[in-house]
């Protein structure tokens, strides 16, 4: 629903900027969507006057205007008959936008113009088109038409929750506002002078279908002058959206927007029989509505009719026959209250929403009718004079009973949390409309007013009550802080679930360690790892110190395996060790260990068994790498004592070393009584995380084209390292080789001996095209010179 | 001419339907409709023919070709499911070979435990801290009430390092190193490893426990009863209970130690919980107010509660794991089973 913020201000004299005033709103509960500027095309538009008009000389209907704008006369072409010499327009000079129109100099039949003079339809103020919109005299040259027009409003477009159909309507929300504020609420004056002629004696009135038409209220107004309806009118509708239309529907609707109930208008001379009769529609009735479509009706469907035909769906749309008019002379006010589910069906089935169906969907209340229609009744007579006619007619099967609703002070307080006075609760209920009964001691009894149907027990005072005294008003208890390392703690999870998702059992071992286990292993006497934290009192020389390495442990554990005939072993610790040099306490660590032996999937009848290597190891350590979003990751060889030469690697980040990886030296591993290949790694996973941003993910594109893949085979000296060939490759063209991998390595026949032959698999992707075979190519070829230049491969 | 016509059309039906595969369709689609096929060459005959015979003729010979292609297709189709079928049978193969799998490893058992514990108490609002495994006897010991001759000090073998340093005999130490960083509320548990030296058949000389710690204004003897009871109850199902017996620790007044209602016979008495029916899990209390003095913490504003939990006894109560031992020896046909 849209609110203006100028209108709104008419009910409750506020002190907000537009700002502050969709601030309040939001935290009443009305959220604002969007918010308009509906005057701010019509700054561009200038007041200005029409110096002189004469005849365009090669036409007949137009004119050419010299226009005054304050600052310089222009020559404007005018084709509007109405227009003079003399007068006060609207003038839209050039460069003014109307939507995706914009004004421009332009020739119209050999003469230049300047501008344009505009119409009220071109200006969006109604939709007379019939000539150009004329300005009082004393509208002032220069000033902009928003401006003059008071037009520089603000528009909100609010959600209404469906609870709160009483919000349907500005004075609604200033009712809420006013509560909310502490501001008093100006309702309109509503007096209304009757002649003494009866309705009755002009009108019948007959309710067939009580169960949906649970009010309807009408009154009537003779000798009406239906026209253009005031300024003022025509600006509170375009403030919100509306377009006017001529003064009696114009009021209609103001008044629909007023308080949120809808009105229609019936021309009493198209009443057939002067008799209204609300009935259920029949099966196959065809109904023809103002919006020029025919509907088919059905028993399910209610229409308002006379003794004749429909003259309109109820609560939806009025009917073609019976529209207000230049002609009508005689007006029926409706003024009626409709069951809000049969409202919904017919709309929805009729794909008919209109801002009438709209409101009457929500429920809205059926005390409001003698209100609006009271009020529909003073403006149309202000408007377009007339004569009311005495009392109304009234169908009310089912008035409202009131009902009184208790509310416990100790609820209040053990619900919210707040204390509050009886006084306190009852000054925010009382400015919402409820009526406060009377107090017994702690308990207040109220009744809620018709138009909030949503207040019916006394949890919905009390959420008004915590509305009123403000949601973020509450003192709140609890505070909790972070004493966690959270990135750290699910990073050691994940490194662990990696090695298990690998294949891998976790061990667990004493922390304890045997200084004989760091001989075994080649340790030297300087190495940091020897920096022991020795125990006093230990459980014997085995565990003497605190463990500065887990392979020895690990090793352990693999020899127990083996003992017991499990060769195929894939183990690993995640655990801390330890340091002591000159420290008080001992540095501790996170590191994170593990052997593979044997072989390195179970057997499976279809494929031959594989021992584990090098690279099955390497892969796990890039994948646990990769899955921290670690990059700049080298492998390079390792000169660790323990390893079999030319068979491990350390591994560096940003060449600070982490860890390592390789095949253990078969007579290390004798000395630890094992007599099989064994693969260890070790990562030091409190120097690993100190390298990690811990960063969600941030998505990229999907690639929108298709890569291109080529294959490259060629021959070359062992002496040259796979990296650097990789590198290589990608280096010719990073942005569009996205991928270079090798698929396939081979030595033997026709291959010179110190040399092998490699084949690659290189992709070609972009982001912005598809890639053509001769962009490939060339880069290709690019990839294939520079490996000849710098490696002196030979193509296969 | 159309007694030959029909011969023709006559033989090929013939040949057609004892077609056996699509190659020997091939042959007779070209023996019949082909270039060089019989009724081309019966086509090319047209020329002989006086004009006015031609159409009728064009017409005749078009239709039997038409005959035969309908014929041809007809067949066509028919190998072509049948080739389909064949195919799919061949491929046909043994459900009840073995499968291949992804083999996956597993985390120890203690760890499983472990992250269970971790996620029980992060879904109670508690945030999980660490500390070092090497400690002072501070931590240790004094800010936890263990003044230097207090008897308290006996009951544990503690293992030493040169220098007071020690291995820390229960993971209360990180309390003590919350509370010195952080001011409350603090709700977390430890997790960790502590050493004792001792080593027989239920004691080892590493062991891990989780504690508790919770800190802040109005903090009671309830909220420390309502936490055991909702940890238990997660942990072990909704029909163990739990109870407290007074008990003494130096850094908790009231202390209490924990009983759960036996896991294995549900109260009624087995050879787990020796006939009693009830087995105990730790220890618990409210913070002594001389370990928030010693802290700097307001012992008149904040109150709190702190308890400890033996992780090892919970995996091995979970799992009906026999003996501890077991948990370190770390063979793979065990560790295998979780």
């Amino acid at each position: 629903m849209k609110i203006s913020y100028k209108w709104l201000k008419q009910y409750i004299d506020f002190d907000l900027t537009p700002e502050e005033l969709q601030e309040k709103l939001t935290f009443a509960g009305i959220e604002v969507e969007a918010v308009e500027k509906p005057g701010k095309e019509l700054d561009q538009i200038i007041v200005a006057q029409i110096d002189e008009k004469k005849a365009h000389p090669g036409s007949d209907h137009l004119s050419i205007c010299r226009v005054n704008n304050g600052e310089e006369v222009l020559q404007v072409i005018c084709g509007a008959p109405n227009c003079a010499a003399g007068q006060k327009v609207a003038f839209a000079p050039i460069g003014t936008q109307f939507g995706d129109f914009k004004i421009q100099k332009s020739k119209l039949r050999g003469e230049v113009s300047f501008g344009m003079i505009c119409s009220e339809k071109e200006l969006g103020i109604s939709e007379n088109h019939d000539g150009i919109m004329v300005l009082p005299e004393d509208a002032p040259i220069g000033q902009s038409l928003a401006s003059y027009l008071q037009l520089n409003d603000v528009c909100y477009d609010v959600e209404i929750t469906p609870n709160r159909p009483d919000l349907l309507g500005i004075f609604g929300v200033a009712r809420d506002l006013s509560a909310l504020l502490h501001l008093p609420l100006k309702a309109p004056k509503i007096e209304i002078e009757e002649t003494n002629e009866k309705i009755e004696n002009h009108l019948a009135l007959q309710n067939d279908a009580p169960d949906l038409c649970t009010r309807y209220v009408a009154r009537m107004i003779k000798n009406v002058t239906v026209k253009e309806s005031p300024e003022w009118l025509k600006q509170r509708l375009v403030s919100v959206g509306l377009r006017p239309i001529n003064n009696v529907v114009d009021v209609t609707n103001f008044v629909m927007m007023e308080f949120g109930h809808p009105l229609h208008a019936f021309d009493y001379k198209l009443v057939q029989d002067h008799k209204i009769i609300v009935r259920r529609a029949a099966t196959d009735e065809m109904y023809t509505a103002l919006n020029e479509e025919t509907y088919k009706l059905n028993n399910n469907d209610l229409v308002i009719a006379d003794n004749q035909r429909a003259i309109a769906l109820a609560g939806i749309i009025g009917g073609e026959n019976s529209q207000i008019s230049a002609s009508t002379c005689n007006v029926v006010i409706e003024a009626a209250n409709f069951l809000y589910s049969s409202i919904r069906k017919s709309a929805l089935r009729l794909k008919l929403s209109t801002d009438s169906s709209y409101r009457f969907e929500r429920d809205i209340a059926d005390e409001t009718t003698e209100l609006v229609s009271r009020r529909a009744a003073q403006l149309i007579l202000e408007t377009a004079g007339g004569e009311l006619l005495e009392g109304k007619l009234d169908s009310y099967p089912n008035p409202l009973a009131e009902k009184i609703i208790p509310l416990r002070r100790e609820r209040v307080t053990k619900l919210l949390s707040i204390e509050l006075t009886n006084n306190q609760i009852k000054d925010y209920l009382v400015p919402l409309g409820l009526k406060f009964v009377q107090e017994e001691g702690d308990t207040q009894y109220f009744i809620a007013p018709p138009y909030r149907k949503d207040l019916l027990r006394e949890i919905d005072l009390i959420e008004e009550v915590m509305r009123l005294h403000g949601y973020n008003n509450v003192k709140t208890y609890l505070n909790i802080q972070n004493i966690m390392n959270r990135s750290e703690f699910y990073a050691k999870r994940k490194v662990a679930d990696i090695l298990v998702n690998n294949g891998f059992y976790e061990v667990k071992n004493w922390k304890f360690g045997d200084p004989e286990d760091l001989d075994k292993l080649k340790i030297p006497a300087d190495d940091f790892r020897r920096q022991n934290a020795v125990l006093k009192n230990p459980l014997g020389n085995r565990f003497s110190i605190m463990q500065s390495m887990l392979l020895p442990n690990l090793l352990t554990n693999a020899l127990f395996n083996i003992n017991h005939g499990q060769k195929d072993l894939k183990l690993f610790e995640l655990t801390k060790v330890f340091f002591r040099h000159e420290e008080k306490l001992a540095t501790e660590k996170w590191q994170v260990s593990g052997l593979m032996a044997g072989a390195f999937s179970p057997k499976y009848w279809k494929e031959n068994a594989v021992d584990t290597d090098f690279f099955d190891m390497k892969g796990v350590i890039e994948e646990i790498l990769e899955s921290l979003a670690l990059t700049k990751i080298k492998f390079a060889e390792s000169s660790e004592s323990y390893f079999q030469p030319g068979m491990a690697a350390d591994i560096f980040i940003r060449n600070k070393k982490v860890g390592n990886l390789g095949k253990l030296d078969p007579k290390v591993l004798e000395s630890f009584d094992i007599e099989q290949a064994v693969y260890s790694f070790d990562l030091n996973l409190t120097d690993v995380f100190a390298f990690c941003q811990f960063a969600d993910p941030v998505f990229r594109d999907i690639p929108k084209f298709p890569p291109v893949l080529r294959d490259l085979s060629f021959i070359i000296s062992k002496d040259v390292k796979y990296e650097d060939i990789a590198k290589t490759i990608k280096a010719i063209n990073p942005g569009i080789i996205s991928q270079v991998e090798l698929f396939d390595e081979y030595t033997g026949k026709n291959i010179p001996e110190g040399s092998h032959s490699l084949t690659f698999s290189v992709v070609f992707s972009s982001d912005t095209k598809t890639l053509t075979d001769e962009v490939v190519n060339k880069i290709f070829q690019n990839v294939i010179n520079k490996l000849k230049q710098d490696f002196h491969i030979e193509m296969r | 001419m159309k007694e030959e016509l029909n011969k023709i059309l006559a033989s090929a039906q013939q040949d057609i339907v004892q077609a056996k595969t699509l190659n020997d369709l091939v042959v007779l689609r070209s023996r019949f409709t082909g270039k060089k096929s019989i009724l081309n060459g019966f086509m090319q005959k047209i020329g002989a023919l006086p004009k006015e015979e031609r159409p009728a003729f064009g017409q005749i010979v078009n239709e039997a070709k038409s005959k035969i292609e309908v014929i041809l297709n007809t067949k066509e189709t028919e190998l072509k499911e049948r080739e389909y079928e064949n195919t799919l049978k061949k491929q046909k193969i043994d459900l009840t070979m073995p499968s291949r799998r992804i083999v996956r490893g597993a985390l120890h058992p203690i760890t499983k435990i472990w992250r269970e514990v971790e996620d029980i108490f992060i879904s109670l609002g508690f945030d999980v801290a660490e500390g070092p495994d090497i400690e002072d006897e501070f931590h240790n010991f004094d800010a936890l009430n263990t003044p230097a001759d207090h008897p308290a000090r006996e009951l544990s073998d503690t293992f030493y390092l040169e220098n007071d340093v020690l291995l820390r005999t229960q993971t209360s130490t990180v309390q003590v190193r919350t509370m010195e960083k952080y001011k409350p509320p603090i709700r977390i548990i430890s997790p960790g490893s502590c050493y004792r030296n001792e080593n027989d058949a239920s004691h080892s000389p590493m062991f891990h426990q989780v504690e508790a710690l919770v800190v802040d204004e109005g903090i009671t003897f309830a909220d420390l009863r309502d936490m055991l009871n909702a940890f238990v109850k997660k942990m072990f199902g909704d029909d163990i209970e739990s109870r407290f017996r007074p008990h003494f620790f130096p850094f908790t007044e009231p202390s209490a130690e924990i009983d759960i209602v036996c896991v294995k016979c549900k109260g009624k008495g087995c050879n787990v919980c020796k006939g009693s029916g009830w087995l105990e899990m730790g220890g618990a209390g409210m913070v002594d107010p001389n370990v928030f003095d010693m802290l700097g913490i307001d012992s008149e504003k904040y109150t709190g509660y702190a308890f400890g939990l033996g992780m090892d006894r919970i995996a091995m109560l979970k799992y009906k794991i026999p003996d501890m031992r077991m948990l370190f020896e770390n063979d793979i046909r065990f560790l295998r089973q979780f």
